[in-house]
């Protein structure tokens, strides 16, 4: 990335936690009074968010299996941007459920009075599985750098590397390899970790009974799919971006074209399966989906600029590693439409006949649209994400791809 | 007068009933309601009783009455039902709450621990029957002016009837604006600090056409024991197998 494209991207996310301030201290001051959402729609953009930031998560994740666990050399260049790509999407998520708890000071209670029946609980255990194994693991894979950068006295931040190399001054081979030895042990405990992680998030929505859309075994694999999709967009988006490596972009193009045709295809199925058994509940959630007051969302936002246009560019240019960025750009930006339109629709439908017309108060309704507060909390927080991940690159040895080598960074 | 006419008013006997189970176990006790749909008159009556003894905020309410009109003008006729929560002895909503902050007690009533929850609403998720609402921390004397010397105002207002905190599940919580329950899960709980004491629920003693019916399953002479019998019971959602507490006669 040039030095101009990194000041103006650090710039918008520095005015975005700006901008966004407000909104956390009116969430911080207020608790979830200024909110929209209520208690027929309880969870709102921020579930979206954490859903969105989830699938990114589970992208880079994929990558760093693919590199450190199965050996696969080609992938070995974006092996430390994607594990420090889990990282930066993990802290986003964190951000965003920790924030649409009602009382979230009491987050300990997690540790001192867990319920294991409930998938929160093993999704709160997995989840800070995940942060230490991949905090760990970027430690590992970087540390070869870190202590040499510490010994340069001329490079700015000396200090900071030497705190990082916690003492150690020399790096010799034995300790590479002892090093490379922990990253595939890391990442051998990390596949189970991971894969229970990303089945329980799409699971802890299939087990909830009477949920229209949500109760199906159809929604795990929906969740994999969605995450190896919008994981994979952005992997292919930053290794145009960092590494330059055309051959790369091209061959992560390809499996991006896969997952969205496979993706596109399990969505057609959901509304055909629905549509066709007819139960009005289901019927009524997907028409919330595709003619409800957010149809643009679904149609133009995810259906047009997410997929189609993609799909366009990827099966007409798999060899420009221009497009193909692109195309993984658009369908990244876009996944917070599919997000959005998997939580809202299904809470947005009247459980009970008669619901709607008795003890009006708008928290009672299921008509749900994000005010402005929690945009701007969802702004501070994406904006905090997008400022850690650029001083992460710029700061840390996490894009260059070989031992020692500087030559990408900086 | 008709010997048809009951000779006493239900209220009556259910408050022996209510007696007697205080001489048994918490635990020999299973409390049920029972409502009877062909009675109620959708007056509201137990809607604003709950409201009042809960003290509860805009937003939260433990037993509305759905309403429903069926046909069209002029054949147009009208059903209610009350729906207070369901207290499922197989409650789905129980299950999923993360930090144990909800369960069922001793006597089949499912309760929420307002100090231990986190507000993460996966219990409202959870619930078929949307029995569940969140605390956002609203006050109905949010907008009352304050203008002092001329009017009471806002806190005034506020000190004298909704800053006052309620009595849920026994405690003395203290006054609203002040941490929990805001931020929490409420729900119905089947007034059981008025059980404590000998009464029955708000809802049962404010129902006009006494449509709501309450005691102990257990109990062989109790009112709802008989009402059970009935073959015009059934519970909402049966096939779901929540097995709810909650019973209706249709």
């Amino acid at each position: 990335m040039s030095q101009k494209s990194f000041n103006a991207l650090f710039a918008v996310a520095v005015i975005g936690l700006i901008v966004g301030a407000w909104g956390m201290f009116e969430r911080l001051m207020h608790g979830l009074k200024p909110v929209a959402f209520g208690s027929y729609v309880p969870w709102g953009l921020w579930v979206a968010f954490y859903l969105f930031f989830l699938g990114l998560s589970a992208g880079a994740f994929l990558i760093t299996m693919l590199t450190y666990l199965f050996g696969m050399k080609r992938f070995e260049k974006i092996g430390r941007l994607s594990a420090f790509t889990v990282l930066i999407a993990l802290l986003c998520e964190v951000l965003f459920i920790t924030l649409d708890l009602g009382q979230m000071t009491r987050i300990y209670r997690f540790l001192i009075s867990p319920s294991f029946t409930s998938f929160m609980t093993w999704m709160f255990v997995l989840f800070n599985a995940m942060g230490l194994i991949y905090t760990l693991k970027v430690y590992f894979l970087v540390r070869e750098d870190i202590i040499a950068w510490a010994n340069d006295g001329n490079r700015p931040g000396q200090a900071l590397y030497r705190l990082l190399s916690l003492g150690k001054k020399s790096y010799d081979e034995s300790d590479h390899r002892r090093d490379e030895h922990r990253v595939h042990l890391l990442s051998m405990i990390s596949l189970p970790v991971g894969l229970l992680f990303y089945g329980m998030n799409g699971a802890f929505f299939a087990i909830l009974m009477n949920r229209p859309i949500w109760n199906s075994a159809f929604t795990p694999l929906l969740f994999i799919m969605a995450a190896l999709l919008s994981g994979g967009a952005l992997i292919t988006f930053l290794t145009h971006i960092y590494m330059r490596d055309d051959e790369l972009v091209h061959g992560l193009g390809r499996a991006v074209l896969f997952v969205l045709v496979v993706f596109l295809f399990l969505q057609v199925l959901q509304f055909f399966v629905g549509y066709q058994t007819g139960v009005p509940s289901v019927v009524a959630s997907l028409d919330l989906i595709s003619r409800g007051p957010y149809w643009w969302t679904f149609w133009i936002v995810h259906v047009l600029i997410g997929s189609l246009v993609p799909l366009i560019l990827l099966i007409a240019m798999p060899h420009n590693p221009r497009a193909v960025a692109w195309a993984s750009f658009l369908i990244v930006i876009t996944f917070i439409t599919v997000r959005f339109n998997f939580v809202i629709p299904d809470l947005a439908v009247y459980k009970l006949e008669g619901l709607e017309y008795t003890f009006y108060h708008e928290r009672l309704r299921t008509h749900y649209t994000p005010n402005l507060n929690e945009w701007l909390v969802s702004l501070w927080i994406v904006s905090l994400g997008l400022v850690a991940f650029l001083l992460g690159t710029r700061w840390l040895p996490v894009i260059s791809s070989q031992r020692g080598g500087f030559e990408n960074v900086q | 007068m008709s010997t048809n006419l009951p000779v006493e008013d239900h209220l009556l006997r259910m408050q022996r009933d209510l007696k007697r189970a205080a001489t048994r176990k918490p635990s020999d006790i299973k409390w049920t309601m029972v409502i009877d749909v062909g009675k109620c008159i959708g007056c509201h009556a137990c809607t604003l009783g709950c409201v009042a003894e809960n003290k509860l905020p805009p937003g939260v309410v433990y037993r509305p009455v759905l309403e429903e009109e069926i046909g069209r003008y002029p054949y147009v006729r009208r059903r209610f039902l009350p729906r207070p929560c369901m207290h499922c002895q197989n409650p789905p909503c129980t299950k999923v709450c993360p930090v144990s902050a909800t369960h069922i007690d001793e006597q089949g009533v499912v309760v929420v621990n307002y100090e231990r929850c986190i507000g993460c609403r996966y219990c409202l998720v959870a619930c078929p029957y949307s029995a569940r609402t969140s605390d956002f921390g609203e006050f109905y004397t949010e907008k009352t002016p304050d203008l002092p010397g001329k009017l009471l105002g806002r806190k005034a207002a506020a000190e004298g009837y909704e800053n006052r905190p309620a009595k849920e599940y026994g405690r003395k919580w203290p006054e609203r604006g002040r941490g929990s329950p805001i931020g929490n899960a409420r729900k119905c709980h089947f007034c059981l600090h008025r059980l404590a004491v000998g009464m029955l629920p708000a809802c049962v003693t404010t129902c006009v056409g006494r449509a709501t019916f309450f005691g102990d399953r257990k109990d062989p002479e109790s009112l709802v024991f008989t009402l059970l019998g009935s073959p015009r019971i059934h519970r909402l959602k049966e096939e779901l197998g929540t097995k709810p507490a909650v019973y209706y006669l249709t």
